[in-house]
């Protein structure tokens, strides 16, 4: 008897990260008292979020920057599309591609034997396996640290090599992958397991026969979901230095070209397109959506799943051979050389007072920058879901508007404010928000198609006019999951903020690009440490809340 | 057996009238030749196996389902021919139980009844009483009827299954219709409950003298709780009699297999 539980088709793998916490749904009943105590912390963020930030009090604009903003928005009808210069993109799309090809396919496996070692099933479902809380917190360290910062770290271990591309977006991703499998193995249905394994049958064995078969469409579907967030990472890599789309952007942008970064922002908008149509129509077919849409096919029959799986296999062997990678370079002499140097030098981390003060104050400055950002995304998003949900052009255009939010990674965006603000954290959070309005308008729209319409059915049927049957039938229902996804995505931000750093926006990420720049290692890794704590605090932080939001 | 419409208009004692009606789903009859007159105040159990037609006639009631062949005429009204306001002052006088899946699981359980007002309501009015909620008399009083006055501020999916339930009843209270729809009403119920349920609804329909439309698994219940059972199969009615003309061989090729 449940006639509150419903499936958001698309977003239900993303709600297993979001929604999931601690324990079974719905056995923990926070009581109003304290949902009334949280709401009350996170108005006393925002505005603290606000006022630090300087909202009237410092001067933020740049008034010399209208012009160039001007400017940048006229280019929007004439790109670059000159033979050499679409040459050039042709070439950093292929580079882009096959950095989140590879990289998905590295944190795929990775994520397969995390996932396995991380489940509880490997650790006989003991309640407090020491082993179990090991795996698990292994896992917690790689997520925290964003692709950039390993790319950025990574370069000093392999050099210029197109490895580290591939890892820097393996690593990360493969532990959030782990994490997920690693539950979906928890939760798929384990009486065929338990049969085989009093039968005599190993661990792996049984694994691989009764639970693999019933995890594996949520895994396929979930791979899907992680290819089309390596796409955007790839991009960001790129302007860091790793090359492809991002790597043209920065040059684009260092020399003013508008029109070459028009065209760039175009084929990023349309790549970004394709991979979440692929990504779709493969995630309609399998995962938790199928038995919504009804088809519930299984791998090997659909010619579409079987098509991608084929397909995704021949675009790593072909993204292989363009970036010319040599897995060998990693047990190179010369690599271990490298790690032992930069570890060498990184460890200990230096600490002193004046370096711990100015952490301390950067990582406010962060946090600021995530809570600003977060609240203006989920406000503006909230209020478009419902339009974004409907049929017609409406629909359509604030389904496009938040493709392209999300397509342009936040670091374009930061440096598109920076014509017109100071460097600080205000311009990093209003990229910040702007891509979150295009990743969480999307995850609020498909959260408004997937309520079950019986509710809004039934208060039509009886008389209520749309808006009211909306009001009493919808939004209390979407409500507490839009917040959860805000929540969610705030704890993401928190990791993100660190790429707007980067070219200039402000927080830790600046501090870092400077230490890099400086060759400061016991620096960088001090700094790292701090990455990982307020990671880790924040995504206590947000299971809290997000427990009292279920 | 069958009591059939005389062909000439419904008279004006009548609440439900339908003739010669067929509704189509793609190339499939969900009904077929159906002819069926409520008088006003009658209380009427469809019975029949899934799929025999019973929703879709519910449906076809409050209009949310057209037919594809015949005439429906419901409270005096065409509601094909409805739209916009008169539509939707015409439903208003339709009340619908289901199961709880119309129920708003986040909501509290004075919205969820307030929720029966909506047709009558302003938009205004509705958006305000979610914050500082509106006629709270009358909603624990139709709690009150329904046995469940102490729940007035829990959030509906705080609620068991019966007490949801009572809840979906209080909201058709608070609308006061003129018919009462019900789809598998006590469906996700035990027996004791679903018994508690229907000895509720009828106590309530007999007291308002309103017209009671319901559709059941339990064909004891049909048997015992309503004075009038329409037998459904394949999209047509099968009989059409009061509980105590209900042969057993009528039962039974009501249920059996092929």
């Amino acid at each position: 008897m449940a006639p509150v539980e419903e499936a958001a088709p698309e977003a239900d793998l993303l709600v297993r990260e979001a929604l999931v916490g601690p324990g079974p749904a719905g056995v923990h009943r926070p009581r109003s008292r304290s949902r009334l105590v949280w709401a009350i912390a996170v108005g006393a963020a925002f505005v603290w979020a606000l006022l630090a930030a300087g909202a009237g009090s410092r001067e933020l604009v740049n008034p010399g920057g209208w012009p160039l903003l001007g400017r940048f928005a006229v280019a929007a009808v004439r790109p670059e599309l000159g033979n050499d210069f679409l040459a050039i993109v042709w070439e950093a799309t292929l580079t882009t591609l096959a950095y989140a090809v590879l990289g998905t396919a590295v944190s795929l496996v990775l994520g397969v034997i995390g996932g396995i070692v991380a489940s509880r099933v490997w650790w006989h479902r003991r309640p407090r396996s020491g082993g179990w809380l090991a795996a698990r917190g292994a896992l917690g360290v790689p997520r925290a640290i964003h692709e950039a910062v390993w790319g950025l770290v990574l370069v000093n271990v392999l050099g210029l090599d197109p490895l580290v591309g591939v890892l820097a977006i393996g690593i990360p991703y493969g532990a959030v992958t782990a994490k997920v499998f690693s539950e979906l193995l928890d939760e798929a249905p384990a009486r065929g397991y338990e049969a085989m394994r009093a039968a005599g049958s190993g661990r792996l064995a049984a694994m691989a026969y009764g639970l693999g078969p019933e995890a594996l469409p949520d895994m396929v579907s979930y791979a899907f979901y992680r290819f089309e967030c390596s796409i955007r990472a790839a991009t960001i890599l790129g302007l860091v230095g790793a090359g492809g789309l991002g790597f043209q952007l920065s040059l684009s942008f260092q020399s003013l070209r508008y029109d070459e970064i028009w065209t760039l922002l175009y084929v990023l908008v349309v790549l970004g397109a394709l991979t979440e149509v692929w990504s779709r129509a493969v995630r309609r077919r399998v995962g938790p959506a199928a038995s919504v849409v009804g088809s519930g096919a299984d791998l090997s029959r659909d010619r579409v799943l079987a098509g991608s799986v084929l397909g995704a296999l021949a675009l790593v062997a072909l993204t292989a051979s363009h970036l010319g990678v040599d897995p060998t370079t990693l047990w190179s002499g010369r690599s271990r050389g490298l790690a032992a140097d930069f570890l060498g030098q990184a460890l200990p981390p230096r600490v002193t007072g004046a370096a711990l003060a100015e952490l301390g104050r950067l990582t406010l400055e962060t946090l600021q920058m995530a809570v600003l950002a977060i609240f203006l995304a989920g406000t503006a998003a909230a209020s478009l879901a419902l339009v974004g949900a409907r049929r017609g052009a409406w629909g359509w255009a604030v389904r496009v508007l938040l493709l392209v939010c999300r397509a342009v990674p936040p670091p374009i965006w930061a440096l598109l404010a920076l014509f017109v603000f100071f460097a600080g954290p205000v311009p990093g959070a209003l990229a910040l928000a702007i891509y979150n309005f295009g990743i969480l308008g999307r995850l609020m729209v498909e959260v408004v198609e997937g309520l079950d319409p019986r509710p809004v059915e039934g208060l039509r049927a009886q008389g209520a006019s749309g808006p009211q049957a909306f009001l009493y039938g919808a939004l209390p229902r979407a409500l507490p999951r839009f917040a959860a996804y805000a929540v969610y995505r705030w704890e993401v931000t928190i990791r993100e903020t660190v790429v707007v750093g980067l070219v200039g926006a402000g927080g830790l990420g600046r501090l870092l690009t400077d230490q890099l720049a400086a060759f400061d290692y016991p620096g960088v890794s001090l700094t790292l440490c701090a990455l990982v704590v307020v990671t880790l605090a924040v995504d206590l932080a947000g299971a809290a809340l997000r427990r009292v939001l279920r | 057996m069958t009591v059939a419409p005389s062909g000439e208009a419904p008279s004006r004692g009548s609440a439900v009238w339908l003739e010669g009606v067929g509704v189509r789903y793609g190339d499939a009859w969900a009904l077929r030749d159906v002819d069926l007159e409520v008088g006003v105040g009658q209380r009427v159990a469809l019975v029949g196996p899934s799929g025999a037609g019973k929703s879709t006639l519910l449906s076809l009631l409050n209009g949310t389902v057209l037919p594809t062949l015949g005439t429906v005429r419901v409270l005096g009204q065409d509601p094909t021919a409805l739209a916009g306001r008169q539509q939707r002052r015409f439903q208003r006088r339709i009340g619908s139980i289901h199961q709880q899946l119309q129920l708003v699981g986040p909501l509290r359980v004075v919205h969820n009844v307030n929720a029966g007002r909506l047709g009558e309501w302003s938009l205004a009015r509705a958006a305000l009483s979610l914050v500082a909620p509106r006629d709270v008399g009358a909603a624990r009083a139709a709690l009150d009827r329904v046995g469940i006055p102490d729940k007035l501020y829990q959030r509906l999916d705080r609620l068991s299954g019966g007490e949801q339930q009572r809840v979906a009843l209080a909201r058709v209270l608070v609308q006061s219709p003129e018919i009462i729809l019900g789809d598998e009403p006590i469906a996700s119920l035990d027996p004791a409950r679903g018994r508690e349920m229907l000895d509720l609804l009828r106590g309530l329909a007999v007291e308002s003298g309103t017209t009671l439309v319901v559709s059941l698994h339990a064909f004891e219940l049909a048997l015992s709780h309503f004075e009038r059972v329409v037998g459904l199969r394949h999209g047509r009615v099968l009989f059409d009699c009061r509980p105590a003309d209900v042969t057993p061989a009528a039962a039974r090729g009501l249920y059996e297999l092929h």
